[in-house]
């Protein structure tokens, strides 16, 4: 195949780009249902199940229309799911309010700010190493290349994960001091403490995966990780402690329950957020929601056996000669991202709120701590063994 | 041991369990059509399935009839006296063949009611109830005015605007 011109380039990064935004946007909405759900049902209620309309406009011809046919008007099909449409219209449509004190340039700064880290991270992961398909032949100019599993292969990927996730804590600060008012402060105060404590057993924990790995390369360290070619048995000791560290320090880096202390509505109202409104605060959420599928993602590929069928390295008893099983696939991954994603909503309904040197404690007495034997149980394993 | 107690996380592992174990109940039951008569969630959806209430639900004044079809009320006006916003007004009479007295008005003025069942509860001949109808708005006021005459305030009918309300017993 002839090398690609810039053009072409740029044709299949667009669409790439657009691919996994489509895929994105539509993960949130059905995210935030799934959470009303799940929580629900956790809670042996039944979460939303119908969705009303209003008493203006066109929801409510609507519902006139549904009175005259002699129905309920409500829309309450497959358990509620219309919910998750109006919960974005609603986003989008709800007034835009800028609190007069406040620094408008700074408070329009910060969701976006959110916004790009949160999604950037999505350009240097891979969901299936090497190329998933290859666009039709007879379409022009981009006609027979191929469609990666990550737009962009970066060389560093890891570092740059890590680097442009913890950017997204700018968001979350300036906008808690761009309100001008006192609960956003508070909030972003201790959101920037809890991300910077965070950070720092976030990144050990995952050091050992790096260790056994040998790379920085997120597509070449899913596919060590998960196969264990070139690695000890015993390596599955490390990747298992690691994999509960990391999960715990991603609930708390994407300010989830039980670590959503920036939030806490009984001391902060709402946290960094509550002067926002409308699709600014929108974004927000979008942010924490696609950080919520990025720290999963993360996850998987290193720890929970990514793109093969068994986590943790053990993917070398299914040898390569099983048909499906054996080869990696990217419904594996989708799959295991879901079930993390489950795990988030999941421990939300379960878990209440930590104190806030609770929350300190058990990051610097001990996630850091473990992290670090668990770096050293790594090390041993790869020169030892 | 404390350590030991914090790194390995039993506690929240048995509170993961028990939330999981009642989302796989409600999930596996709240989908099925065919074991609704099984549910295992609390959330009643009310207008599309009729709501299950408590039996002791206090709902609209209802005249009894026995098993002959006669009115068991015997005017003692017990419950004339004892309600509280005397929303009831009896009018005695006599009928051939009956030795009790017979309500020739059984006037309700269910606009005033407070649904506090002292009627019921004073009532000697068990000749009226409170059933388990909640669903009582109406347009006009004349509506609220029940009597033992007429189709929308028959005393001894459930009310024809509970479409969706259990009525029974």
């Amino acid at each position: 195949m002839p090398p690609m011109t810039l053009l072409q380039t740029i044709a299949m990064g667009l669409i790439q780009i657009v691919a996994v935004l489509i895929v994105v946007f539509i993960m949130v909405p059905l995210l935030t249902f799934a959470e009303r759900k799940v929580i629900g049902y956790a809670q042996v209620r039944l979460g939303a199940t119908r969705t009303a309309g209003g008493r203006k406009g066109f929801t409510a011809s609507l519902n006139r229309g549904m009175w005259a046919m002699g129905k309920v008007p409500v829309l309450s099909f497959f358990r509620g799911l219309p919910v998750f449409v109006a919960d974005a219209v609603k986003l989008i449509t709800k007034e835009d309010i800028i609190p007069a004190k406040a620094d408008r340039a700074v408070f329009t700064l910060a969701p976006i700010l959110s916004v790009v880290a949160a999604f950037g991270v999505f350009s240097a992961i891979a969901y299936y190493p090497g190329v998933m398909f290859y666009m039709p032949k007879s379409w022009p100019l981009i006609g027979g290349l191929p469609f990666n599993g990550a737009i962009a292969d970066v060389n560093v990927g890891l570092l740059f994960i890590l680097g442009l996730a913890s950017v997204g804590v700018y968001g979350i600060v300036l906008g808690a001091w761009a309100s001008n008012s006192k609960y956003p402060l508070l909030g972003g105060l201790r959101s920037a403490a809890q991300i910077v404590s965070y950070e720092v057993p976030l990144t050990l924990s995952l050091l050992p995966a790096v260790i056994l790995a040998g790379t920085l390369n997120f597509k070449d360290m899913s596919v060590i990780l998960s196969t264990g070619q070139g690695m000890s048995p015993l390596a599955v000791i490390p990747l298992f402690i690691g994999f509960f560290i990391y999960t715990t320090c991603g609930f708390a880096e994407t300010n989830r329950v039980p670590f959503d202390l920036p939030e806490a509505e009984t001391e902060l109202v709402a946290g960094f957020h509550t002067e926002y409104s409308g699709m600014k605060f929108g974004f927000f959420y979008l942010a924490e929601y696609a950080n919520m599928i990025v720290v999963s993602c993360l996850a998987t590929a290193f720890f929970f056996g990514g793109y093969y069928l068994l986590p943790f390295g053990l993917q070398r008893i299914i040898p390569a000669s099983v048909p499906f099983l054996g080869h990696p696939s990217f419904l594996f991954f989708m799959a295991k991202v879901s079930l993390l994603l489950f795990v988030f909503i999941w421990v939300r309904a379960t878990l209440p709120r930590y104190r806030y040197d609770q929350l300190m404690d058990v990051g610097w007495k001990y996630l850091i701590p473990l992290s670090l034997v668990n770096l050293f149980i790594a090390a041993v394993i790869r020169y030892a063994f | 041991m404390r350590l030991l107690k914090t790194l390995i996380p039993g506690d929240i592992a048995a509170g993961l369990m028990l939330t999981g174990k009642y989302f796989g109940k409600v999930f596996f039951s709240a989908n099925r059509k065919k074991v609704r008569a099984h549910l295992k969630h609390f959330t009643q959806e009310y207008p599309e399935i009729p709501v299950r209430l408590a039996p002791r639900f206090r709902g609209r004044l209802t005249l009894l009839k026995d098993e002959q079809g006669e009115i068991k009320c015997v005017c003692c006006l017990a419950c004339e006296k004892i309600c509280p916003t005397q929303v009831i007004t009896i009018e005695k009479g006599k009928m051939e063949g009956r030795k009790m007295p017979y309500p020739v008005r059984y006037d309700f003025e269910m606009e005033r009611c407070i649904f506090c069942e002292f009627c019921v509860e004073s009532c000697g001949f068990d000749s009226i109830i409170l059933n388990h109808q909640f669903e009582l708005a109406a347009y006009n006021r004349e509506d609220f005015s029940l009597g033992m005459e007429g189709l929308g305030q028959n005393m001894f009918a459930p009310s024809p605007v509970g479409k969706y309300s259990v009525a029974e017993d």
